[in-house]
């Protein structure tokens, strides 16, 4: 009864220790406010509308997760301030996707057949928007994409909108701001997911058409400890700029090695810049530029406020602008269709859809039900913060 | 709610299918896959791109079996130099690199985005009939499974098996081959695993990278450690247990005045101390391995 069997009991404790760690990850980071815990319980409620959202609230993006809540959970507080939604309450049901395809689609499953929601928003990591808003265009139920910018969701069908601008837009944007300064070759460095394959396409088409070349495109493996090599090929290309995408542990290592390499004396133009930096030393990314989503149009003073006052900071992440918008739209456009069908909110979507003006800016939909505009700002790194460029 | 049932039992018989392959391989040959995440792949996959380019369901199941069972054959050979714990790193490395190869592949495997839009046997089917049809399908899978992992382990075949997991040496010394052995029993133990993979894309019909990480390896030892190792009727009910756990943890918050904000997390302290709770308490598992029961009476 040997080694062998002895192994494998700690062996497969040490699983389930993974397994638990996995998916805890930051989840305890839900600090920052006065937290309501009167609004606990939050099944479907009898007489009230209830919609439904499935978001990554534990595993690596559980802060972000927490923060789209937030979003969702001041919106609800003002509609039903307001009169609520067919003279009912609205009731939010916020289901867990700790950041994985087939715990988004359980949670989505409970949504639909237990609570009967009548429209569910999600998620924040396209591989895993795509596949929920696949499921629910096969159930017939009003998917809202409130977090990912992947040009596969403009696919998913006519149940689908989204509130946030995809990568097509975004390429785009980056593209004439390089074009704008004069940058014309430029060098790719995204993840190798469904995020950065989102973007390169488009920025090379959008990027070509302005007069500009690719040198080369760089799509990285997440999660190494050295990215020396993808740097060599970047700097090896003599690129004017090197546009760039990267979270986490990623976007620290990168910069730092591309610091190492003298490799930040080239422009470097970061897609969601805020994102890109806040984990890396200040020196690493003194002076990078980018773009970033513009969370508060003129509509989203009363939010910005409202956050604020709730949660005793300011906002902790871009996100929550976006699903509190949603919140507000579906809202509306439940109340405009005076009913839960499917159809009949899709078609007063579509209609509230042109202009509306939300916290994140003005949203119109496009005929794939895709948010069409997105403001976006221009920001520089300078000494260990992000600012607004002139 | 029903509904809700009907597919928390069709996912459970799914995952006993892939526990139940991880038992004959970790459970009764001793054998620590942490590649076992491979299996479920190539028989997703296989459904994947088989679905992508029009042919039948069947078909896809058919080839998933086919090449899981060869690479299973593979993985059995690669390691007839290395101890036991170096080849538990082998196989992690396997299904790592499966997993990169089905990212950069994207012309193929659809790259990091997946496949995705795969119908099924009973897509046509929709409401209850079609839930129910899911349903019987999997159990019935699942039972045929079980039957033959029940007749593999009962047999001489499974007796040697069992030898080569308490006595290496000893099995050598009487003639046993092990690495044929070896080979053999991922050979038969990967297709079942695979025909899981199939059926649980071919239901959600989607597949992506993301689903072939190293942590869902370590989910079907969880399942393995609950049920009873080594037990196939341990297998199949720690699949059952844990997919009650995960989704039944979901209705925590509608039954207690938990806060929002902490619900997740209290969600997965509780499946957390369930599982540890239920370690601490009856660490042989649900079903002990009835073998070594009659050891420890003698």
């Amino acid at each position: 009864m040997l080694i062998r069997r002895r192994l494998m009991k700690p062996a497969a404790v040490l699983g389930l220790a993974v397994v638990l760690a996995a998916c805890g990850g930051t989840a305890a980071d839900t600090g920052g406010g006065g937290g309501d815990a009167a609004s606990g319980g939050s099944d479907a409620k009898a007489g009230a509308v209830n919609i439904g959202a499935v978001l990554p609230l534990t595993g690596s993006s559980a802060s972000i997760g927490e923060d789209q809540r937030r979003g969702i959970e001041l919106a609800v507080a003002k509609i039903n301030e307001d009169g609520g939604v067919m003279g009912k309450d609205l009731n939010v049901i916020v289901e867990d996707s700790a950041g994985a395809a087939n715990s988004a689609i359980d949670a989505a499953k409970k949504l639909v057949t237990v609570d009967k929601v009548a429209a569910v928003m999600g998620e924040y990591s396209s591989g895993v928007t795509v596949p929920l808003g696949q499921y629910l265009q096969q159930e017939g139920v009003i998917h809202m994409n409130v977090g990912s910018s992947s040009p596969e969701i403009a696919g998913i069908g006519d149940k689908s909108f989204s509130v946030i601008g995809l990568d097509t837009i975004a390429s785009k944007f980056a593209s004439e701001q390089l074009a704008g300064r004069g940058l014309m070759r430029a060098a790719i460095m995204v993840p190798n997911n469904s995020y950065g394959e989102g973007i390169v396409q488009p920025f090379t088409d959008a990027f070509k058409a302005a007069g500009g070349s690719v040198t080369e495109t760089v799509l990285y493996t997440e999660g190494q400890t050295s990215y020396r090599a993808e740097l060599e090929r970047i700097a090896a290309s003599k690129p004017d700029v090197v546009l760039y995408s990267a979270y986490g542990q990623d976007s620290s290592v990168i910069n730092q090695q591309a610091f190492e390499g003298g490799m930040q004396k080239t422009p470097w133009f970061g897609i969601y810049l805020t994102m890109c930096t806040v984990d890396s030393a200040p020196a690493t990314v003194q002076n990078q530029i980018g773009m970033d989503v513009n969370y508060v149009g003129p509509e989203g003073q009363d939010y910005q406020k409202a956050y604020e006052a709730k949660y005793g900071e300011g906002f902790a992440s871009t996100f929550s602008g976006y699903t509190y918008d949603a919140t507000m739209m579906l809202a509306k456009a439940i109340d405009d269709a005076g009913s839960t069908d499917a159809d009949k909110i899709a078609a007063a979507l579509k209609k509230l859809g042109s202009g509306y003006a939300g916290a994140t800016g003005d949203i119109t939909f496009d005929d794939q039900n895709q948010r069409s505009e997105q403001p976006y700002l221009v920001l520089k790194y300078t000494d260990g913060k992000v600012v607004e460029e002139g | 709610m029903l509904d809700f049932a009907l597919y928390v039992a069709t996912i459970a018989a799914v995952y006993a299918l892939f526990a139940l392959s991880l038992n004959l391989q970790a459970g009764v040959t001793g054998l620590l896959n942490f590649g076992h995440v491979a299996f479920f792949g190539v028989g997703a996959y296989s459904s994947g791109i088989v679905a992508l380019h029009g042919g039948h369901w069947l078909l896809g199941v058919l080839v998933g079996v086919v090449v899981s069972s060869l690479l299973g054959a593979v993985i059995g050979r690669l390691g007839r130099t290395l101890a036991a714990d170096y080849w538990a790193i082998v196989t992690l490395a396997v299904a790592e690199c499966l997993r990169l190869v089905v990212v950069n592949e994207g012309d193929l495997t659809g790259g990091p985005q997946g496949i995705s839009g795969i119908a099924g046997p009973f897509s046509s089917v929709s409401g209850l009939a079609g839930s129910l049809s899911w349903l019987v399908l999997c159990v019935v899978l699942a039972a045929l499974a079980y039957l033959v992992a029940e007749t593999l382990t009962g047999m001489q075949f499974g007796r040697v098996l069992r030898l080569l997991r308490e006595e290496p040496m000893l099995a050598a010394s009487l003639g046993h081959n092990i690495t044929a052995e070896k080979t053999r029993v991922l050979a038969v133990a990967a297709p079942i695993a695979a025909v899981g993979g199939s059926v649980y894309t071919l239901y959600i019909s989607y597949i992506g990278p993301n689903q072939l990480l190293p942590i869902e390896t370590f989910l079907v030892f969880t399942m393995l450690i609950i049920g009873g190792i080594g037990n196939n009727r341990g297998a199949v009910f720690g699949a059952l247990v844990i997919q009650l756990i995960y989704a039944g943890s979901r209705f925590l918050k509608d039954i207690f005045p938990i806060p929002d904000q902490s619900a997740s997390s209290v969600r997965l302290l509780i499946v957390g101390l369930v599982l540890t709770a239920f370690l601490m308490t009856r660490p042989e598992g649900l079903f002990a391995e009835k073998l070594r029961r009659i050891d420890v009476h003698q």
